[in-house]
């Protein structure tokens, strides 16, 4: 009796432990955009996860909201929420002073969506905001201003010399 | 007998870049007040800077090479091209402050892409770039499609001797009116007449669609921009697929494909000559190339059944053919869709109506259609020569503006340019083929590249190899300027050392 008892703690312990593993294991796949474009047909149908800024617009139509959500270097997905979805607010999207919200979004991807003629696009399921928002620091580099105050004390020098001087007739 | 290079020669070719470098520095004004509007102090500085450099370079060559002298047609060619290369290398100066490019030959590249109206880009992280360096991207595509020595002689060269040489030499031939500044002018007013109705029709457009007023006010400019221009630009790396909107699209569409219309053609139907749209030649071309390469690609994408139905195959398939054809480079697609999606046989139907492109002395790149009805007339007539008896006298006409006649010099000129463009195709398209990129796609990528498309398959990033990006900014200043402005640059450089070695042997 004992060591069953033993033998179901262990048993209870390992669940308890993997469960995280269990449920990540059963959950979509995080993907990028150039996984989706590039492997089209694997994931078309399929519900996946994807994280990334939100960009500037935010564009609320009749049948739901599109947004863009950039996930690296010049790449970007659109992705459709459609309406009744219940998601977060984005309080913040892309500008060049500000940061997007960092969401994650889950739902069904389309290779050439039916209802959107032909976007590949994700229709959401559900929205998660990862990282919200916030201001981006654009410094300005002081080296820039003896640069542009240099350059244009000779481009004034040239400007007078070309003014004053009569050109020679041919 | 080539004539000597003398000192007069590099004073005309330098007073006269001098001035056209003037005029892109002053340009460099409307992106800087674009920061201002949006509070980007950064970017303001940096079109200061760049601003202040360009003028300066501009009036050390005014100063350095001051003449009177006008600029005969050799000249003239020389100037074109000569302008093309400094605007390049002195706008890239505020996209290497920006900090979005990896490199100076990536900013080259992306201004070059830009004057030409080609719409590749190297730009890293484009979906963050300031509102000011998005105005500079757009508006060097728009000055690139009138044609910065048009700007230059609107505004800057008093003297129209020679003028419109110069203007010729960046493939603005067609004399709309007896005086160069007169056309010049023109030219700047059916743009901004169309930009103002181009931008508030998309602005209006985009307001509908979600996007907040103001956004919705510089989004406008920059698709009528890009789509006028034939360039291909947008303000995100999504490029059109990021409004995801089927209105945006088709005003887009509609503003490439008269973009792409001859600015005689234009004129002529400001002027009330509205049944010039009927009979041009370029018109009747474009409509024969259309049809034939939408009914290849309509072939190869319904033999993939990738789209279901007419709608989602008109705004992608016919779309993307159209931005192909008109030379635009929008796209509703992702770049690698072509190779995943359409595959070879698709990308083959976008190629020949990128080759092909749009018309003569429009924003637009390619062979022209001008040119492909001159070859096709000119084989028409030889063939009627060969049935007609010995002695009839056989000639073909063909309508542009007015009625021509077809002649060997016409059909002979044409048909050089023609091959002249599918050698800078193929050159592309080896050197592609050299770094182990896929025959179909080099093509593709070479032949946007030379017909100053800017639709991409994936090829063109920043990742690729230094040499092909210098072919492709070979091909797009070559494809812009039709050739002959170039050669005569080289020509001139090289006829300029020539007579240096023989006065240094005299001495």
């Amino acid at each position: 009796m004992k060591k069953i008892g033993i033998v179901t703690a262990l048993l209870l312990m390992i669940l308890v432990l993997q469960a995280p593993r269990i449920a990540l294991g059963l959950e979509s796949p995080v993907l990028s955009t150039e996984e989706l474009v590039e492997h089209s047909l694997t994931w078309d149908g399929e519900t996946v996860a994807f994280e990334g800024e939100v960009l500037q617009d935010v564009m609320v139509r009749e049948s739901g909201t599109w947004l863009n959500i950039s996930d690296g270097n010049n790449t970007a997905m659109g992705v459709f929420i459609p309406v009744g979805t219940a998601v977060p607010a984005i309080e913040h999207t892309e500008t060049y002073r500000t940061g997007g919200d960092v969401v994650r979004v889950t739902g069904v991807f389309h290779r050439a969506c039916s209802q959107h003629q032909g976007e590949t696009d994700i229709h959401v399921a559900s929205l998660t905001v990862l990282v919200p928002g916030s201001d981006r620091s654009n410094p300005i580099h002081p080296l820039r201003f003896a640069w542009l105050a240099g350059l244009a004390l000779l481009l004034a020098l040239a400007v007078r010399v070309y003014y004053r001087k009569r050109p020679p007739t041919s | 007998m080539i004539r000597r290079v003398w000192k007069e020669d590099y004073k005309i070719i330098g007073f006269y870049t001098g001035r056209v470098t003037i005029g892109v520095g002053l340009l460099m004004i409307i992106p800087m007040m674009t920061s201002v509007v949006f509070r980007e102090w950064a970017p303001v500085l940096d079109f200061a800077i760049s601003m202040v450099l360009t003028l300066l370079v501009g009036y050390v060559l005014c100063v350095i090479s001051r003449t009177r002298s006008t600029p005969g047609l050799t000249h003239a060619m020389a100037i074109a091209a000569g302008s093309w290369l400094i605007a390049m290398m002195l706008s890239g100066v505020p996209y290497m402050l920006s900090g979005h490019m990896k490199s100076f030959l990536d900013a080259c590249f992306d201004t070059m892409s830009g004057f030409t109206t080609t719409g590749m880009y190297l730009i890293q992280d484009l979906d963050h770039v300031s509102q000011g360096l998005n105005m500079w991207r757009h508006l060097l595509t728009f000055v690139g499609g009138q044609g910065i020595v048009v700007l230059a002689l609107t505004f800057l060269i008093s003297s129209t001797g020679g003028a419109f040489k110069i203007m010729a030499g960046e493939g603005k031939e067609e004399k709309l009116e007896p005086n160069v500044r007169h056309i010049a002018v023109q030219i700047w007013r059916i743009s901004i007449v169309y930009l103002a109705i181009g931008t508030a029709a998309l602005a209006v457009v985009g307001m509908f669609e979600g996007i907040k007023p103001l956004q919705a006010l510089f989004h406008g400019a920059y698709i009528f921009m890009s789509a006028w221009s034939t360039g291909g630009f947008a303000p995100y790396s999504q490029n059109i697929l990021y409004y995801h909107s089927f209105p945006m699209e088709m005003v887009s569409i509609v503003f490439c494909i008269l973009g792409s219309y001859n600015f005689a053609l234009h004129y002529a139907v400001w002027t009330g000559n509205r049944k010039e749209m009927f009979r041009n030649i370029e018109i009747v071309s474009f409509c024969i190339t259309v049809f034939t390469t939408f009914s290849l690609l309509a072939v190869a994408l319904m033999q993939r059944g990738i789209y279901s139905d007419a709608v989602a195959f008109f705004r992608r398939a016919f779309f993307q053919l159209m931005s192909g054809h008109t030379t635009t480079g929008q796209q509703t697609i992702y770049s690698r869709t072509f190779v995943q999606e359409w595959g070879p046989f698709g990308m083959l139907a976008v190629t020949i109506a990128m080759a092909i492109g749009a018309s003569a002395a429009s924003t637009g790149g390619g062979f022209k259609g001008l040119r492909m009805g001159q070859v096709f007339k000119g084989v028409v007539n030889d063939v009627k020569k060969l049935l007609s008896p010995e002695r009839a006298v056989v000639t073909t006409h063909y309508h542009h503006i007015h009625d021509n006649v077809v002649t060997d010099g016409v059909v002979k000129s044409a048909a050089v340019i023609i091959v002249l463009y599918v050698l800078i195709y193929l050159i592309g398209t080896l050197v592609g083929m050299a770094y182990g990129i896929p025959f179909h796609e080099a093509l593709f990528e070479s032949v946007s590249a030379g017909s100053n498309t800017g639709l991409s398959c994936g090829v063109t990033s920043a990742s690729m190899p230094a040499l092909l990006k210098v072919v492709y900014i070979l091909q797009m200043w070559l494809g812009r300027l039709e050739f002959l402005s170039v050669f005569s640059l080289f020509g001139f450089i090289a006829t300029g050392f020539r007579s240096m070695r023989r006065a240094r042997a005299a001495v």
